[in-house]
């Protein structure tokens, strides 16, 4: 799909504190429309946090945000009209304590739209999450996932440019979870909508995004954040060793001291035998657990520390591989990111 | 009915000075906040003769608003009785807007709403104890003596209140007259209050 070259959102030198600790730290972002972003990381690693930001229900500690080019704080009353156009289902929302058609036709009535067309447009809606027919229904009886759909439904009724979604698929179950990623996907694809997603589900912000920004402890970092690990980086021969207590492995950087390390499960190449390569490290393990994940499978492997590896389905069935197997795990110095 | 006609114009009074008052205290961080709130419940505590004293001293003959010659009328019973349901009104609504889920402004906000329609919608959500707020005022006042006494001076059939009535029936010996017009006062505060809750069932 053609998507236009400019950035229509950004940010630039945002930071962002909670009582004089910083929880957002970014140098620049940019966004463009019609793309669908997701944001991944780990409780308190700032997603959140820089939603609100970016859906101006929050005016960071410092730093711009940009929209269509325009630094917003500079001019206070386009926010509530910029922010009319976009719409933000938060993580845990909230229904107003009235009927399932009150909820969601609460955009409209502000706006102003006639009746009629509110009502077509709340049973399109609730056509849209799977819950026909409640209207009537009191916004205080419904389940958690429930809940969760009709929120989707009330930010979705007012056909936001830009539309927010933290943590859509809590509280919902798998059946729920492909229709809501439908739901996104063709909100995105026919009304052209940018969509921002939260997340700490990596498989599927890498599903549903054109682009995936992780964030760790309000940083923007590198593509991948499994295969997480604290640890020391020590000097030794001339090399950088990362060192966790139990597992050490070779790096690529000029740090010292206290660090994390992160290993993209996808640069991981599994082996039953050593592999000699020009990889600097080699790695001896159990596997202590195996899930399909539809597209291909997921290996817990314990070598020292827990690391995640990704394969295809064929890989498994022909290295014979069962829960207990002994294999060598085989990764390049340079794909582990240190930070 | 002087008692229903005085209450009910000092408590509309109140909840239109009281609401807004409640709000523009409770979503605003100013300093001396809490000093406001505290001052709000203190007044809650008002004796009614103190504020019937004041008042009198104000709308006297020789007072400073003397010349409006309000004094024995039922407007000084209404400005008696609106101070007396001003603190409630405000005191309890600040306690219900501040008890509402945050989320719900964010909630509204994300929506698209406007400042103004980010009020209603908080009204809206604590409608419960806001009401429950204004039911209090009209509780305190329907029952006051002091200052409808002192201000509006017991005149029949222009300043007597059920209240006051009662006074005099119960000091002059009339002990059954004076149970009699108790149990009105009641049936009175009673309706008043099914009336409320009516209305506040439709809005549902």
């Amino acid at each position: 799909m053609h998507k236009k070259e400019i950035a229509d959102i950004a940010i630039t030198n945002l930071v962002h504190q909670y009582n004089g600790k910083t929880v957002l730290d970014i140098d620049h972002l940019s966004f463009t429309r019609g793309s669908i972003y997701a944001v991944s990381g780990q409780n308190g690693s700032g997603k959140t946090t820089l939603l609100t930001i970016l859906g101006l229900l929050l005016q960071p500690t410092a730093g711009k945000v940009f929209f269509e080019g325009k630094d917003i704080y500079l001019q206070p009353t386009a926010i509530t009209a910029i922010r009319s156009t976009m719409s933000t289902v938060l993580q845990n929302p909230l229904l107003f304590d009235t009927t399932v058609e009150n909820n969601i036709a609460y955009g409209l009535k502000i706006r102003g739209i006639p009746k009629a067309e509110r009502k077509s447009t709340v049973r399109h809606c609730l056509h849209l999450v799977g819950l026909d027919g409640f209207e009537k229904r009191r916004a205080k009886e419904l389940s958690g996932g429930e809940a969760q759909r009709i929120a989707i439904a009330r930010a979705l009724a007012i056909k936001p440019q830009v539309l927010f979604l933290d943590e859509f698929a809590a509280n919902v179950d798998e059946n729920t979870i492909a229709l809501l990623e439908d739901v996104i996907k063709r909100v995105n694809r026919v009304d052209r909508a940018t969509i921002f997603l939260v997340t700490h589900d990596t498989e599927q912000a890498y599903r549903l995004a054109d682009e995936v920004i992780n964030l760790f402890q309000g940083r923007v970092v590198g593509p991948s954040l499994e295969n997480l690990f604290r640890g020391r980086i020590e000097h030794v021969n001339n090399l950088s060793v990362f060192n966790t207590g139990r597992m050490q492995m070779e790096v690529v950087t000029e740090r010292r001291g206290s660090a994390f390390a992160a290993i993209d499960p996808r640069d991981i190449i599994v082996s039953l035998s050593p592999v000699r390569s020009s990889a600097r490290n080699s790695l001896y393990g159990i596997v202590s657990a195996i899930s399909d994940n539809g597209l291909g499978v997921r290996l817990a492997i314990t070598a020292g520390e827990e690391l995640t590896v990704k394969i295809t389905k064929h890989s498994l069935s022909e290295m014979n591989l069962t829960i207990g197997s002994k294999v060598y795990l085989t990764f390049k110095s340079t794909a582990v990111e240190v930070f | 009915m002087v008692s229903l006609k005085v209450s009910c114009s000092a408590v509309c009074l109140a909840t239109i000075v009281g609401i807004p008052l409640s709000f523009l205290i409770a979503l605003n961080e100013f300093k001396g906040k809490r000093a406001l709130i505290t001052l709000f419940n203190t007044m809650m505590a008002l004796p009614t003769v103190v504020v019937g004293l004041f008042i009198f001293s104000a709308i006297s003959r020789q007072g400073p608003l003397g010349v409006l010659g309000l004094l024995f009328t039922p407007m000084a019973m209404i400005i008696g009785q609106f101070i007396l349901a001003t603190p409630i009104i405000t005191a309890l609504s600040i306690a219900a807007i501040r008890g509402v889920d945050p989320r719900i402004r964010v909630t509204a906000l994300s929506l698209g709403a406007h400042s103004h329609q980010v009020v209603m919608t908080l009204i809206l959500e604590a409608r419960f104890a806001i009401m429950a707020a204004i039911i209090a005022g009209f509780g305190r006042i329907i029952g006051e003596v002091g200052s409808a006494m002192m201000l509006g001076g017991n005149i029949r059939g222009y300043t007597r209140s059920i209240t006051t009535a009662i006074a005099l029936e119960t000091s002059k010996g009339e002990f059954s007259l004076g149970l009699a017009l108790g149990i009105i006062l009641l049936t009175v505060a009673l309706s008043v209050n099914i009336l409320l809750r009516s209305l506040q069932q439709q809005n549902n």
